[in-house]
């Protein structure tokens, strides 16, 4: 069965000649924080807004929890909380006040949805400060609580740290994990910024001039950008053989027919030269890599990277 | 939809247009007042029972009220995309010709108890100065002219509201409109044809503030559905135009 909660095939949008997404397959799975990085421009938000229904389609599908949004939009948007840019309230009402009115247009059943949804982001409950009055920071948090508000099972938030200080930004990285653990919520959250999309998402999806360069689980990528030998050798099966059973490694990848990869450094490189050379097996090269995830988004990304 | 009436009346919380709407009835009330000192043959006008609660009428028609109720107006209506909540109310989800629907009831139940405010205004000074004089009758004539104005004043607005909406070039542009609109009202009381077509004059009509045939007065009703249909038109053509924006 497919636990897909949004799934996209070929997602596109053109504005006129302009592409600002092409062909774009997303997958986030059911209780996972999917993390959409990439550049400012870059097609995260026209992504986000066209899995909402709220941006026209040029081509491609979307499904979100196995279904077209389009048409459904009473029966789908009840299970999604969202931001998407700067969230928009009214301004000359208090936090509480607009959520008030956002909870009552919703029918949420719970009596304390509005005081839950402030004390989770930090902000207080019947404050007398106006929206009008409110920082980027407190906006942004009110933003969050908006879209938890009414206990979404799935979270589309679109750079939910904008504004935020550091310890706003921890504090709401921390929260967004609790969501996704504790809750077993689905999160799609985009970021321009690689350290926190790095502490937070479980999966990855890299984008760039409206294209999707690489789609991932975090823990991949780690282990593709983390310390490592690269080895280049003739004969890939016999070096397995050899890794395995002369040296107890089992912490390698192979990455194509005469390249691998071993994660333990501390290996004694020498020794496996030479027992990979009386096993017939030629040694082209061997050395240390110490990739870090900036290092390869600015691989993949042509050379520019991401903050 | 009673949840949808239930937030347009919150959203109007701690706002300034309302309390810009007050300043102004009650400004009408001291200006008329002022007025009302003047001696004419031998006594102040003031003085004629019931002579406040008609004069305030026509200033606040021509001059003042149809300019700040077409500013709420066109404020509730456009402040969703000017504030940004309509991708909000979007994500809930809110069907937007209901939601402009319930605008446009507030607005016109705001209409009715600006006019309401004055004729308590109106009223209290009325019954201060001559309340030996003042029938239950008198009273609840005017009471009926003030509450027909406040109709009549929001479907002869309504068109403008609507067009200014629909221009989205901001919700300021209605009170110049509004306010040109309802002081040509005060040339077109001249002409017997014209006091019945015209939407602002025709409010008078229909309230009784002018004395007019049962005649004129369907007339003056029919005027004012029309401006209430083309406000419709022009509004359905909105939301339209929104949901083309869209998909």
């Amino acid at each position: 069965m497919c636990s897909y909660v949004i799934e996209t095939k070929r997602l596109t949008k053109k504005y006129g000649e302009q592409t600002a997404v092409n062909a774009v397959n997303i997958h986030v799975e059911k209780g996972r924080i999917y993390g959409l990085l990439g550049r400012n421009g870059a097609g995260k938000t026209t992504i986000m807004k066209m899995i909402l229904g709220l941006t026209p389609v040029t081509s491609g599908e979307i499904d979100v929890f196995g279904q077209n949004i389009k048409g459904r939009e009473k029966r789908v948007y009840p299970r999604i909380g969202a931001i998407i840019e700067t969230p928009g309230f009214y301004p000359n009402l208090t936090g509480t006040e607009n959520l008030e009115i956002f909870a009552k247009l919703r029918g949420t059943a719970a009596p304390n949805a509005v005081k839950n949804a402030l004390d989770i982001v930090g902000l207080p409950y019947r404050d007398k400060k106006l929206f009008s009055k409110y920082s980027l920071g407190m906006k942004q948090r009110l933003g969050i609580a908006n879209a938890i508000l009414h206990d979404p099972e799935l979270l589309i938030l679109d750079e939910p740290t904008n504004g935020l200080d550091p310890i706003g930004i921890a504090e709401v990285r921390d929260f967004i994990k609790d969501l996704s653990t504790e809750h077993g919520k689905t999160i799609l959250i985009s970021s321009h910024i690689l350290s926190e999309i790095a502490l937070l998402a479980d999966d990855i999806g890299i984008i760039d001039h409206g294209v999707l360069l690489e789609e991932n689980s975090m823990e991949t990528l780690k282990r593709k950008n983390s310390k490592y030998i690269l080895l280049q050798v003739s004969d890939i099966p016999k070096t397995s053989l050899v890794l395995e059973r002369q040296f107890g490694v089992t912490d390698y990848s192979v990455q194509d027919d005469h390249s691998l990869r071993i994660y333990n450094t501390s290996l004694d490189m020498a020794a496996v030269n030479k027992a990979l050379v009386v096993q017939d097996v030629a040694v082209i090269s061997s050395q240390l890599c110490n990739d870090t995830l900036e290092d390869y988004f600015k691989k993949i990304t042509g050379g520019e990277g991401i903050a | 939809m009673k949840q949808l009436l239930w937030a347009e009346r919150r959203k109007l919380r701690h706002s300034k247009i309302v309390w810009i709407a007050v300043f102004a009835v009650v400004m009408i009330a001291v200006i008329v007042f002022a007025e009302g000192q003047f001696v004419f043959k031998g006594s102040r006008y003031i003085d004629g029972a019931g002579w406040f609660m008609t004069a305030a009428q026509s200033l606040a028609t021509f001059f003042v009220l149809p300019a700040v109720i077409a500013l709420l107006g066109s404020y509730m209506i456009c402040r969703e995309e000017q504030e940004d909540t309509l991708k909000s109310l979007r994500l809930v989800p809110v069907d937007e010709a209901k939601l402009t629907v319930v605008k446009m009831i507030v607005a016109m139940v705001f209409s009715i108890l600006i006019y309401l405010l004055l004729f308590v205004i109106t009223f209290a000074v009325e019954a201060i100065m001559h309340f030996g004089t003042l029938s239950i009758q008198t009273v609840w004539g005017f009471l009926f002219t003030y509450f027909i104005n406040g109709i009549g004043v929001f479907l002869a607005i309504s068109p403008i509201v609507a067009l200014v909406a629909r221009i989205k070039k901001g919700y300021w542009l209605a009170l110049v409109f509004t306010e040109i609109y309802s002081f040509a009202g005060l040339f077109a009381s001249m002409s017997e044809t014209l006091k019945t077509v015209y939407p602002i004059t025709a409010v008078f009509q229909l309230s009784g503030y002018y004395e007019a045939t049962i005649g004129n007065k369907a007339a003056s009703l029919v005027i004012l559905i029309v401006c209430m249909v083309l406000a419709v038109l022009i509004l359905n053509g909105l939301s339209r135009k929104n949901k083309k924006s869209i998909y």
